[in-house]
């Protein structure tokens, strides 16, 4: 398979999982705000724009982060390159440069995925609330999901795509679980029982509120929620449901076994790996939780630059 | 319930046809279908107007989803256009085609010959059929080839040969040669898929001859080219980019024929040997059917600049050690000023008459001919002989007096960059416009593909037809507002 291709098939699943990840995490918290008092305000919005990496540039364009500021910014703004239309839009670019590699159904898929969230009026929308919207994203990562496994060998292309997803998804849910417990425990009323709203938020934006109940079977607590999206095995947006994928996919690209690894990517995915299935959430609340998460973010971004070395990346002749 | 409501809409969509003075396709006389046309005429004559229209819109929407588009670059963010598409079909009997094709292999074959000897032994010269200044002042013509042996002697392994139909016998001629990286067969294939989709019972009414074979021949010339021989050729098309505007065709011909497209960055060159990176290493590549120009393959060879090509490539291509489809330097061979020698090759190299007239051409490098082509300008088209794509072109009969005084000036200042020819009035074959809901005449060409391993030329029955879907409009190119139609060769006559 040619680098370019891995490149950006790679890619390809990055952004429409980082699409999909903003919609959730846009449309849970416009509707949780929906039932706070408005001094809490701030403590909704903000996070998603610390999370987005886009502080700055969020900043230079809006005055205060409300509802409508933080939806434009996030869904529709050409010039944030974060922007859910915009990760689409450089999905499907990625999409058709490589559309002979890929299936035809899934190349339809993601073209007429980009020509609807091109035909949605950023205006309306704004009046309207981010339901619409989000749904639509959300829908059509899940399709282009269902299409790529329903019609594309699950050879080392798939895997990259496969790598791709999880990397991100990874990323996005330690920013996640950061950024809320950062922003709370500045608050002044601590991480404890008022926020509950704000956890809840963050459960149903990764869609595991109800798995949560069947798991812990009481009220939502902080050390909980945090011990499910890091370190849960089976749960698909856990970090830790995502690195094992991340491991099998570059295993399956490199054909090393269990045990071993063929390149520092691996490696590095093993380390993490074994952490999230040893530690114990008290520890690493007694650690802090920041510097822990930070690290996972640090070792992810060394796992995707190192997966650019081995496989996308070809300097001077050999 | 019958007879009125099959009669009554049968006078909306074809609102009221006129044949005028071209030449047209469908009908013999008003009202009169050519017997080929007669099943598709009385089809669209029983549709009411709101049927043909949902069918329409389905075919775009067809075309859209599938990114059958190409891009303009006006706003600065770039806004991709349908290549309009028009549903109904331009039919050719079996028997005109079979002249067609004939025709066709006859030219090509004699175009390889040609491209053979300028490249090579130059007996052409030694022989007075051609002026070696006229060749050597061609714009395409690349000394760097010379002497190249390049694989089974094949230059033209893909050729799209442009037709046009004489205006009062309706004889198919021959108005220019494409024998460099001609485009437009993934529309020819596309068109007959959407075709098939929104249009099923039209095609229950004839017996057409499929297309769908090119890219699997296509593909075995390919093979056939690996110096290394053997059945696992590693075959790749080499395309400048998601940016070119032939970029749909060239991802759908590498998937339709299972190979890998490339781009310039992906290839290698060391030691004389092309590699293509993958991500299990550098692999050879044996065979690339380019869709990059000449000037920009190699940027050690030709242009420097160029980006898009390969460092050292000409130099693996001059060793042997990768074929290149089509052949490098067949840009002399689409000069608008070799055009009219032609006939010459055909009868020089095949001695044979031309099965396919050509239009005739005036040289303005010819002195009589360039007093004639002074003279006589305002009837005229005068086209540059190193352009295409309708670029370097006066329209005589529209042409203000303003814009015939600066070719005069431009071709007296440069006869040998000149041609001129009789303004073609091309054929008309019914279409649809949406903006009046009804079907009117429109102007059309026709470009067949022709695919050459050496010995046999291959045709898909048909080739693409090109539509100037603007009232009045001769200018068929998708830059300026040109369609495209499904083209069919009858099994037999009608």
């Amino acid at each position: 398979m040619l680098s370019r291709i891995a490149d950006s098939l790679f890619w390809l699943a990055r952004y429409i999982e980082r699409a999909e990840y903003t919609a959730r995490i846009l449309d849970v918290n416009f509707h949780t705000v929906l039932e706070q008092s408005k001094d809490r305000y701030r403590l909704h919005w903000d996070p998603l724009i610390v999370m987005a990496g886009e502080e700055e540039r969020f900043r230079s364009l809006y005055r205060e982060a409300d509802a409508r500021a933080v939806f434009e910014f996030l869904a529709f703004r050409h010039d944030n390159p974060s922007s859910i239309v915009e990760c689409i839009t450089k999905a499907r670019e990625n999409a058709r440069t490589i559309r002979d590699y890929i299936s035809r159904e899934m190349w339809e898929d993601i073209n007429s995925f980009y020509f609807t969230v091109c035909r949605f009026q950023p205006e309306e929308e704004m009046a309207a609330g981010p339901h619409r919207f989000c749904d639509a994203i959300r829908f059509g990562s899940h399709r282009f999901h269902g299409v790529t496994d329903a019609t594309l060998p699950h050879d080392e292309g798939w895997e990259f795509l496969r790598v791709g997803w999880f990397i991100e998804r990874a990323e996005m849910t330690a920013r996640l679980v950061d950024v809320q417990y950062h922003i709370l425990y500045d608050a002044p009323a601590g991480i404890g029982g008022a926020d509950n709203h704000q956890w809840m938020a963050v459960l149903k934006s990764v869609g595991a509120y109800e798995a949560y109940h069947r798991k812990y079977h009481s009220s939502i607590e902080p050390e909980k929620v945090a011990e499910m999206l890091i370190m849960h095995p089976l749960h698909p947006r856990s970090i830790r449901f995502s690195i094992t994928e991340v491991q099998s996919g570059l295993r399956a690209i490199s054909g090393s076994g269990a045990g071993s690894y063929a390149n520092e990517a691996e490696r590095l995915t093993g380390k993490v790996l074994e952490r999230l299935r040893y530690d114990r959430i008290t520890e690493i609340f007694q650690l802090g939780l920041h510097s822990y998460l930070n690290e996972m973010l640090r070792l992810c971004g060394a796992i995707g630059e190192d997966i650019a070395r081995n496989y996308f990346y070809y300097g001077a002749v050999a | 319930m019958a007879a009125l409501p099959s009669k009554m809409p049968l006078l909306r969509l074809f609102g009221d046809y006129q044949t005028g003075p071209f030449y047209d396709e469908m009908f013999a006389a008003p009202d009169t279908p050519r017997p080929h046309y007669a099943k598709i005429f009385e089809r669209l004559a029983s549709m009411i107007p709101a049927q043909f229209e949902e069918r329409r819109q389905h075919a775009d929407l067809a075309f859209l989803l599938q990114g059958i588009t190409f891009t303009v670059y006006s706003d600065g963010r770039g806004t991709e256009r349908l290549f309009p598409f028009d549903l109904i079909p331009r039919i050719i009997p079996n028997s005109e085609w079979q002249r067609i094709d004939r025709g066709l292999a006859q030219r090509v074959i004699a175009l390889n010959l040609f491209l053979q000897d300028v490249y090579g032994k130059q007996r052409i010269f030694a022989d007075r059929q051609i002026p070696r200044s006229l060749i050597y002042s061609c714009k395409h013509f690349l000394r760097e080839v010379i002497g190249i042996e390049v694989p089974r002697g094949i230059h033209t392994h893909v050729c799209g040969i442009d037709l046009v139909r004489e205006s009062k016998t309706g004889e198919f001629c021959v108005l220019e040669d494409n024998v460099r990286t001609p485009s437009g067969i993934s529309y020819v294939l596309e068109n007959r898929l959407v075709m098939m989709r929104t249009f099923p019972d039209a095609f229950h009414a004839y017996e057409v001859l499929p297309v769908n074979h090119y890219p699997a021949e296509l593909s075995r010339i390919l093979r056939n080219l690996s110096p290394r021989g053997g059945d696992d050729a590693q075959v790749v098309l080499l395309t400048p980019g998601i940016y070119n505007s032939a970029y749909f065709e060239h991802s759908f011909l590498a998937q339709q024929m299972g190979i890998e497209l490339v781009e310039g960055r992906d290839l290698i060159t060391d030691g004389g040997i092309v590699y293509m990176k993958t991500i299990h290493g550098l692999k050879r590549v044996d065979v690339i059917y380019r869709r990059v120009d000449d000037e920009f393959l190699d940027p050690l060879a030709f242009r420097p600049d160029s980006v898009l090509g390969v460092p050292g490539l000409m130099a693996a291509y001059r060793a042997g050690n990768v074929a290149l489809a089509n052949a490098v330097g067949n840009g002399v061979a689409d000069d608008k000023a070799i055009y009219a020698y032609v006939p010459t090759f055909v009868r020089y190299y095949l001695g044979e008459d031309p099965i396919l007239r050509s239009v005739e051409t005036y040289l303005c490098s010819r002195k009589e001919d360039l007093a004639y082509v002074l003279d006589h300008l305002p009837e005229l088209v005068v086209k540059a002989v190193g352009e295409s794509g309708g670029y370097g072109m006066l329209m005589g009969p529209t042409a203000t007096r303003e814009r015939l005084e600066d070719f005069a000036q431009r071709i007296k200042a440069d006869p040998r960059n000149y041609i001129a020819q009789p303004v073609q009035p091309l054929s008309l074959v019914p279409s649809y416009d949406p903006a009046l809901g009804a079907i009117e005449g429109r102007h059309v060409d026709l470009r067949p593909y022709c695919l050459y391993d050496g010995e046999r030329v291959t045709i898909v029955p048909g080739g693409l037809t090109r539509v100037a879907l603007q009232q009045g409009s001769l200018i068929v190119n998708s830059s300026q507002g040109g369609g495209s139609k499904d083209t069919w060769v009858l099994h037999g006559e009608n």
